[in-house]
């Protein structure tokens, strides 16, 4: 797929999503885009679904989540650069105003997928690494004491080794706390001195009262309790401390304060409670590996149907820093391969060329990437029995990796290519588990799972009337981004007081509100006209599109008062060069509006032409979307 | 092709909101309609091109119209001219 397509998708997944002003915040994880919105009523899950390039909309955990695939990330970049919607770093206190009450679970949900998601590809990469060192040294390949190795190994190694200050900054993100005071929290932690009294069973003293020591490299929980303690100190400490002292009394007291707390108290208190989780769940699966195994197994793929995998990952990243390997992702790692298997069925069996093409690629994104959503939601769930047979082979697979044991030293997705991070105990086993997950879903879908008669053939699409005698007239223009053209409150057109504009009449587009009166170019283009007067100006951007400025309502009466033009027509500009400076006071004082109306005359050659968002915004920022088809 | 020539007695000329309904008034018919004013030629269809003419009052404007409804589209435009300009 080409880039611009992404561009087109992202556009209508916003659009579908209700808007920008709807969405609260965007992140994405390994294939979905996750939307925290504020009326989920607003949200056409229909449309969205039916969107070429979205496999499936769930809403849960408080989200909308748009399943993508694989090449997620790029759709992510084209809806944050080609929509008002803004990223989860930089939503600010909007999660503030969702209209929307969670409950608990949702709101767990949200906050665990948050923390860890960010860290995953760092941990794959370097989980996959560690496995890679251990072949290497059982093959004698490398030796433990080599340089060669010690290196590669703090490669991988110190993702986890210092994973609190990695959780401490996802965390302040989730939290709102000041991202680079957690990370320091974070630091001192695990500052080499005090790992090394730890080391030696020192004890130490603060003002008198004795600290439980325990080991914080690889930990978890602590630095996430303590990141959420202080975010509320923040709020307390902003409140009390004035505004002149504030910038370096606030980090100095939290410092203070944080750092001791979570040696005295959180730590100690959330090593316990991690241990008791950790032991909890050990115990629970120890009590009879096969039939947890086989339960873990068959539910697996619902939990992933629900995107509430991730509320599980406390649970692994905590049987990691305990044990130092993990067996819950274990035990449901051939789930991949069962979806993936039953998918792998449904390629050989079907004679429908779409359904091929999208199973096959289903599949191998399943088996290659571990991702199995697009196998999941696309191919499997639709057609239900390859669903339930992939379920019955990851239940059993799931029984065979309990019993004999198998587990990973991180947080992986099974796969293929992951498969090197699994070695240890019970690799073999964990090997054969994957093997009949994944043949054995293929064979039985094939066999029974599916067969032609179960494709439905889609509805056809009954599109808005007025979308289809749009894009009727279409000529070459190509797609094409309008950026503000002067400092300014966005508005939508129809909030302007003529009539002429407010009803499209001269086009499409956006309205600004100006701040000062330097209008400049909104693309690379062409001037094409130059009004005699002064207050309107046309430019041909270089991809066609006819864009309008008209500055201020019925200014031409003015009859150039208050306007120094600074382009003739027939000129080549560039985005944002100089066109025209305005007198706001001048057109204030003579009574008339400053709002500024920025169209695309030629509207009706593009397919969909929208504002991008509305709001206080500075030139440069894009504000009109031309969209052909 | 047919022709007439008018000459503008609106005050400020033809600026963005009788250009807007002039391209509106043009687009009705299938006709290439063209404005001319000393030598230059505007697509009557295109905004852009209309308000790039920079018509002011007491200038001459030169239309020609070109196609299959063109008697019914000359009149038309005629009748737009000389009730908003």
């Amino acid at each position: 797929m080409a880039k611009k397509n992404y561009d087109d998708l992202a556009g209508n997944i916003a659009k579908y999503v209700g808007g920008a002003q709807n969405v609260n915040s965007l992140f994405h994880c390994a294939t979905r885009l996750r939307f925290k919105v504020k009326d989920t009523g607003k949200v056409d899950k229909k449309r969205l679904e039916q969107l070429q390039g979205v496999i499936s909309v769930i809403e849960s955990g408080g989200q909308i989540q748009v399943v993508i695939g694989n090449h997620v990330a790029d759709v992510y970049e084209a809806v944050i650069s080609t929509t008002g919607i803004k990223g989860q770093e930089d939503s600010g206190n909007a999660a503030a105003d969702s209209g929307e009450k969670k409950n608990l679970l949702n709101v767990f949900m949200e906050t665990v997928s948050g923390i860890f998601a960010p860290i995953l590809t760092a941990m794959c990469g370097a989980g996959m690494l560690k496995g890679i060192l251990i072949l290497l040294t059982t093959l004698g390949v490398l030796t433990a004491d080599s340089g060669t190795y010690r290196i590669l190994y703090a490669a991988a190694d110190g993702v986890f080794n210092f994973l609190p200050l990695f959780l401490a900054y996802t965390a302040a993100e989730k939290f709102r706390a000041d991202k680079f005071i957690s990370v320091a929290i974070a630091a001192a932690l695990v500052y080499p001195d005090i790992t090394a009294a730890f080391g030696a069973g020192e004890a130490l003293t603060f003002l008198g009262i004795p600290v439980v020591l325990v080991s914080y490299t690889s930990s978890v929980i602590p630095i996430i309790i303590s990141v959420y303690v202080l975010s509320k100190l923040e709020i307390l400490l902003k409140k009390f401390i004035p505004d002149m002292i504030k910038s370096f009394m606030c980090p100095l007291i939290s410092l203070i304060v944080m750092v001791p707390a979570t040696y005295l108290v959180i730590g100690p208190i959330a090593d316990t409670a991690g241990s008791l989780l950790a032991s909890g769940y050990t115990g629970l699966v120890g009590l009879n590996p096969v039939i947890a195994g086989f339960v873990l197994g068959l539910f697996w793929p619902m939990v992933v149907m629900f995107g509430l995998h991730w509320g599980f990952a406390p649970i692994v990243m905590n049987n990691i820093a305990e044990y130092g390997r993990d067996t819950l992702f274990t035990i449901t790692g051939p789930n991949n391969m069962a979806q993936a298997g039953a998918t792998l069925g449904v390629f050989l069996k079907t004679k429908n060329k779409d359904l091929k093409n999208l199973s096959g690629s289903a599949a191998i994104s399943a088996v290659l990437a571990g991702i199995t959503e697009p196998a999941i939601y696309g191919i499997t769930l639709k057609y239900k029995k390859p669903f339930y047979i992939g379920m019955v082979f990851s239940g059993i697979s799931g029984a065979i990796v309990a019993a004999c044991g198998a587990g990973a030293p991180t947080l992986l997705t099974t796969s293929i290519l992951t498969l090197p991070g699994y070695i240890g105990q019970g690799f073999a086993g964990f090997c054969i588990a994957c093997a009949i997950a994944y043949f054995g879903s293929a064979i039985v879908t094939y066999l029974f799972g599916f067969s032609d008669d179960m494709i439905l053939t889609p509805e056809p699409e009954t599109e808005a009337p007025e979308e289809t005698a749009e894009t009727i007239e279409t000529s070459e223009a190509k797609d094409a981004k309008i950026k503000l053209p002067v400092n300014g409150k966005v508005i939508p057109l129809s909030e302007v007081k003529d009539e002429m504009f407010a009803q499209e009449a001269l086009g499409k587009g956006a309205a600004v509100v100006p701040a000062d009166g330097k209008i400049c170019a909104p693309c690379d283009g062409v001037v094409t006209a130059v009004y005699p007067t002064g207050h309107a100006i046309g430019i041909t951007s270089k991809e066609g599109a006819e864009v309008l400025i008209h500055v201020g309502m019925d200014t031409v009466t003015l009859d150039g008062k208050g306007f120094k033009v600074h382009a003739k027509e027939g000129q080549a500009v560039r985005c944002g060069e100089l066109l025209i400076e305005a007198d706001l006071n001048v057109i204030k004082a003579a009574g008339f509006d400053i709002t500024t109306p920025v169209v695309i005359t030629n509207t009706d050659d593009y397919a969909e032409v929208k504002m991008a968002g509305a709001g206080q915004k500075r030139a440069g920022d894009v504000i009109i979307h031309c969209v052909s088809e | 092709m047919k022709k007439f020539s008018y000459v503008i007695k609106d005050e400020i000329g033809i600026h963005a909101r009788p250009a807007g309904m002039l391209v509106k008034e043009a687009k009705k018919y299938a006709s290439k309609i063209v404005l001319g004013k000393n030598g230059k030629q505007a697509d009557a269809s295109k905004l852009m091109a209309v308000m790039g003419l920079g018509v002011k009052c007491g200038e001459t404007v030169e239309i020609e119209v070109t196609g299959a409804d063109e008697d019914a589209a000359c009149e038309g435009i005629r009748t737009f001219f000389e009730n908003n300009l």
